[in-house]
């Protein structure tokens, strides 16, 4: 249903809190994409520019905990995210991803290095890192997820299927 | 293998069969809420989705709470909407002064035990005190509720906690749940729910109980949730609620954690300055000063804070140097507080009283901002570095006791050693 996802890695650390480093919360009256421009510099320095489209965030523990902000991922999909790889998520930062189209994957982190090429598989529930030789299997996200994600987002979801079923 | 509360809740909303924690379930909504500081982007979506039509309407309430009063214009203008919307579709209005959004759905009787509650701001699992799956969403969440009735749910995993003891006099509901920011961390409780159950809980009244649901955001729960007795549904009929129908965890239920803890040796707890989890005896402490004492909130703003408060300061001044300010959580507390002569206690001891709303939890309004240096004692949730507008004056919380001992003295203080600082609410015939 989604094909897999292939870019470059970028690494952030634990516990990242989205709101302040990816809303306009520490940037009064900037706009989105004023933000996305300057995402994370605060904890690595040029992050947002390196960050080409298409490639993948692979954040430590937490990634946006305690930042409930919507704002975060409609800057994160201005940057061109392609997904993204924690060990856990913040709650509503999960959802707020889902919600919004933009791939996340819980797995483990262990020997993927900066600049590497990561490929993430939803559906067959699979991160790889060819060059070092990484393939983790992780649980694949749930069909309802899925159809989410593959839809582009919530709203174009429920656009196209007005009938939501209980499941 | 049996289910826990969440586990049922949410299956019989999607479905019928009880879920299991780890799948997603798209389920049915009973009641949703949409407070001012979120609802731009929530309405943005259904301008996006382009749908006239918002079935859901009539079972939202729209809720001006932070931005009371409206610190500029753009906030002013959320509310000129939020008015304008909530009259065309027919969504139930609080308006500025009516309290905050937590304290107001009950009130108002919207949900009853065993509902599947949604609200856009975090402390959304203070419905759990009501035995309902109350949890935190965001904007898109809130307007696909609004257009569907519906919204897709990972099923959590549930951490069971028995408080079992008897809570010295002095000690609240809000020592508890520091006490459990002590034990778990801030966030400890990510992507899980909590069931809170035993002896302690049974004994505590409304107020207390959800005190022990909302604090629970601060955990990063999902949702936290108590299971119904008679003071429940008493309570919840006689505002109006729906025939109340209480869910039960199995006795097998399979839970992520299960711990429990022993009420009665607790001590009044503080969290000290900028980490919610960095929480100690009140003891430890003691003695530091303070210029500001706050009691409010939707975590602690309610009747038995205002009469903790009252029992402390009557016929007393607060210390010299100490601002005092109290915002009750609903314009019914404040109501009941002025009927049964609080306010004037708490006027006359020096407090200033505020209209109802989200006051002085955090710098939105601009109408609290602390000077450098400033101490603060607050009853109140979160005391990140900069809340009140100052990354140079430090945040305390404690229990509305402790603010109010901690006020009349002008350095922390243990309420068990201020006359009327082991008040207790009389328990009511249910």
């Amino acid at each position: 249903m989604t094909t897999p996802i292939r870019g470059k890695a970028h690494l952030l650390g634990d516990d990242i809190n989205t709101d302040m480093h990816c809303s306009s919360k520490y940037h009064p009256g900037r706009d989105n994409a004023y933000v996305a421009q300057h995402a994370f510099d605060r904890l690595v320095p040029g992050f947002a520019s390196r960050f080409a489209k298409g490639d993948v965030i692979v954040a430590g523990r937490n990634f946006g905990n305690n930042s409930s902000r919507e704002q975060a991922v409609h800057i994160l999909r201005l940057m061109g995210v392609a997904g993204i790889v924690s060990v856990a998520f913040g709650r509503q930062f999960f959802r707020n991803c889902i919600n919004n189209g933009l791939p996340v994957v819980e797995c483990d982190l262990v020997g993927i290095m900066e600049g590497d090429e990561i490929e993430l598989d939803l559906a067959g529930g699979r991160v790889t890192v060819v060059a070092r030789g990484i393939v983790r299997e992780v649980p694949a996200l749930p069909a309802a997820v899925q159809e989410i994600l593959a839809a582009g987002g919530l709203i174009p979801f429920l656009k196209a299927h007005p009938d939501w079923k209980s499941a | 293998m049996g289910h826990t509360i969440a586990e049922k809740i949410l299956g019989a909303h999607a479905g019928g069969k009880p879920a299991r924690a780890g799948e997603v379930v798209v389920a049915a909504v009973d009641f949703a809420m949409l407070h001012d500081a979120r609802a731009s982007n929530a309405l943005k979506r259904i301008a996006d989705f382009g749908s006239d039509k918002l079935p859901f309407a009539s079972r939202t309430a729209f809720v001006l709470d932070h931005y009371s009063p409206p610190p500029n214009q753009e906030a002013a203008n959320v509310h000129r909407e939020m008015r304008a919307f909530a009259g065309k579709h027919g969504a139930v209005l609080y308006d500025i002064g009516d309290g905050i959004c937590h304290q107001v759905l009950p009130e108002g009787g919207h949900f009853t035990c065993g509902d599947v509650v949604v609200g856009t701001d975090t402390h959304s699992t203070t419905y759990g005190a009501f035995n309902a799956f109350g949890t935190g969403v965001e904007g898109t969440d809130l307007s696909a509720v609004l257009m569907t009735g519906k919204l897709w749910f990972r099923v959590p995993e549930t951490i069971r906690v028995d408080l079992n003891g008897k809570l010295q006099p002095g000690v609240w509901a809000k020592d508890l749940t520091l006490h459990m920011l002590g034990r778990l961390g801030a966030e400890g409780a990510n992507y899980r729910a909590i069931e809170y159950a035993g002896s302690a809980v049974a004994a505590m009244e409304i107020d207390d109980r959800m005190t022990l649901s909302n604090h629970a955001a601060e955990l990063g729960a999902k949702a936290a949730i108590l299971e119904a007795d008679a003071k429940t549904t008493a309570w919840l009929k006689a505002r109006g609620a729906r025939e109340p129908k209480p869910v039960k965890a199995d006795a097998d239920a399979r839970y992520f954690q299960r711990f429990e803890v022993d009420a009665s040796k607790l001590p009044p707890q503080v969290a000290r300055k900028h980490k919610v989890d960095d929480v100690v005896g009140v003891n430890e402490v003691k003695g530091q000063r303070i210029n500001y004492a706050l009691i409010g909130t939707c975590t602690n703003g309610r009747l038995d804070d205002m009469r903790q408060a009252a029992a402390i300061l009557k016929g007393r001044r607060v210390a010299k140097g100490v601002r005092m300010i109290i915002t009750p959580a609903s314009r019914n507390v404040y109501l009941q507080a002025a009927r049964e002569g609080l306010i004037e206690v708490l006027t006359q001891a020096g407090a200033s009283v505020e209209a109802a709303g989200c006051g002085t939890c955090v710098n939105i309004t601009g109408h609290l901002i602390t000077g450098d240096g400033d101490v603060v004692i607050t009853s109140a949730n979160r005391n990140f570095k900069g809340r009140l507008g100052n990354d140079n004056s430090e945040i305390f919380i404690g229990s509305s006791a402790t603010v109010a001992a901690s006020a009349l003295t002008g350095h922390i203080t243990d309420p068990r050693e201020i006359e009327g600082g082991t008040w207790r609410p009389v328990p009511k015939a249910a």
